[in-house]
């Protein structure tokens, strides 16, 4: 579904990544791991172009991409993501914010737009919440309604930077929920978070990132069980698992 | 003492006729240069965080010349130059020469703005697939526009006071009526002291109106 060979890339002097070789195969649910400022979302972030990597191939759902030539928004309508401050439009209704980009990508009509809006919105759990403005919800509520939007392009995977790490500990389960929801209904998801048992109980690999490297690539049994990486090990200990 | 207040009262009695008609003149043309300014403000302001290096330098040329020359040669320059080339009344003359004047100012006011949207909402939408064009317009350009209305406000308030050089070529606007009112009474410290109220007046009528609209925008949120 999403494959890069030999990704690289460098903030100024910096070089963040440095050649990512990542295959994940459709319906996969990937969770990447590392420390901070290893560039777990810098790769996010290539792998939808909102960065763009200086050497390297990404492939999507078979098609090279080429960085130059090729229409960025129309692979980034097929990869959508997640942000960690949710990111919603605060000027847009729930609804608003959901069938803005069918409508203005797709040229969905407003009644199909808005039926799919209404649906996702059932779906995550919030359909009494379809006329608030966002100011109004909860961190969960948030960050629900972004996965929601986010869905509504009907992407063909989902990246998830940090999806729960601004919201207060209690709000955390509604939102790995519907994730796992997700999941199973065999989303394609690469997810970058901290939540340990979230990444033991849905993942079908767990991907460590170390200063710009894959350094472990495994199946959650054996990436925190079995480990015999070094890293990793002292990664486990810091998360405390 | 009591003598000024009764010299001022006849001021005011025989000058708020010709005055009122005035006000309005000053209002229009303060209206129309701050809807044109907003106009090049807006084009001024996109070419200036655009990717064009041409445009950057074009935008930036338009705001170095206009905030750093007097408004008063801009009047007469563009005067001058404009109805040389086309007819066009003294009115909007002014008013044209006025809103070039705003562009420059109102330009830094929407960059402001638009730079000041949290970076996250680009990227949602662009994340979304929308391109920079629909990104600006559906989704920057409205929250930095709702932004911008409280200094363009003073911008308007700005010019309202601004717009009485325009009298200098001939516009009969509050400043302008009341330099001839001046001239013929013989009374010209009462004369100046009354405008002077009048322009006070309109500008606290301003400051209050805006006032109301930053507290409706305060109690919306965000
Ligand atoms: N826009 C940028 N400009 C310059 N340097 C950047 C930029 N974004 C990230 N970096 C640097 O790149 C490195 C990797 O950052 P990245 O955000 O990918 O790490 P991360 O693994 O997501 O960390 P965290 O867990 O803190 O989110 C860091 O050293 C960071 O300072
Ligand atoms: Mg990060």
């Amino acid at each position: 579904m999403i494959k890069t060979i030999d990704l690289h890339k460098s903030y100024d002097k910096l070089e963040v990544l440095k050649g990512i070789d990542l295959d994940i195969h459709p319906g996969e649910v990937v969770v990447l791991v590392g420390v901070s400022g290893s560039g777990k979302s810098t790769l996010l972030r290539c792998l939808n172009f909102l960065e763009v990597a200086e050497t390297g191939t990404i492939t999507i759902d078979g098609r090279p991409i080429d960085r130059k030539k090729d229409d960025l928004s129309k692979v980034r309508a097929e990869v959508g993501m997640v942000f960690q401050h949710f990111n919603l439009f605060p000027h847009k209704s729930v609804l608003e914010n959901i069938m803005e980009a069918p409508l203005i990508v797709k040229n969905e009509n407003k009644a199909k737009a808005k039926q799919l809006a209404l649906d996702l919105l059932e779906k995550v759990g919030l359909s009494d919440k379809a006329d608030v403005y966002p100011s109004k919800l909860s961190g969960g509520q948030k960050q629900r309604v972004a996965i929601a939007r986010a869905l509504a392009m009907e992407p063909k995977a989902l990246l998830f930077d940090e999806p729960t790490s601004a919201l207060d500990p209690e709000l955390v389960g509604e939102v790995l929920q519907v994730m796992k929801e997700l999941a199973d209904e065999g989303m394609t998801m690469v997810v970058v978070t901290h939540e340990m048992k979230f990444a033991k109980e849905v993942a079908d690999r767990i991907i460590m990132l170390d200063e710009g490297r894959i350094i472990e690539d495994a199946d959650p049994d054996t990436f925190f069980n079995h480990s015999t990486n070094e890293r990793t090990k002292q990664f486990l200990e810091m998360v405390n698992v | 003492m009591p003598e000024i207040f009764i010299r001022l009262y006849d001021v005011f009695m025989s000058t708020y006729e010709g005055f009122l008609k005035a006000v309005l003149i000053t209002l229009e043309i303060t209206a129309i240069a701050v809807v044109l300014g907003t106009v090049f403000g807006i084009i001024f302001a996109l070419m200036k965080i655009s990717r064009s290096k041409i445009l950057q330098t074009i935008a930036n040329l338009y705001i170095t010349i206009i905030r750093g020359t007097p408004l008063i040669v801009q009047i007469m320059f563009l005067y001058f130059g404009i109805t040389s080339i086309v007819v066009l009344s003294n009115f909007w003359a002014g008013a044209i020469a006025l809103g070039i004047h705003n562009g420059a100012y109102i330009a830094e006011i929407f960059r402001g703005a638009i730079q000041g949207i949290d970076r996250g909402q680009r990227e949602a939408s662009l994340a979304l697939g929308m391109n920079r064009t629909q990104t600006m317009r559906r989704i920057v350009f409205p929250q930095a526009l709702r932004r911008a209305i409280p200094p363009l406000g003073n911008q308007f308030i700005i010019t309202l006071k601004d717009s009485s050089l325009v009298y200098l070529i001939g516009v009969s606007e509050l400043f302008g009526r009341a330099n001839r009112a001046a001239a013929s009474n013989f009374m010209q410290f009462e004369t100046f002291l009354v405008v002077g109220m009048y322009y006070l007046v309109l500008v606290l009528i301003f400051t209050w109106l805006l006032k109301l609209y930053e507290n409706k925008l305060n109690v919306d949120g965000s």
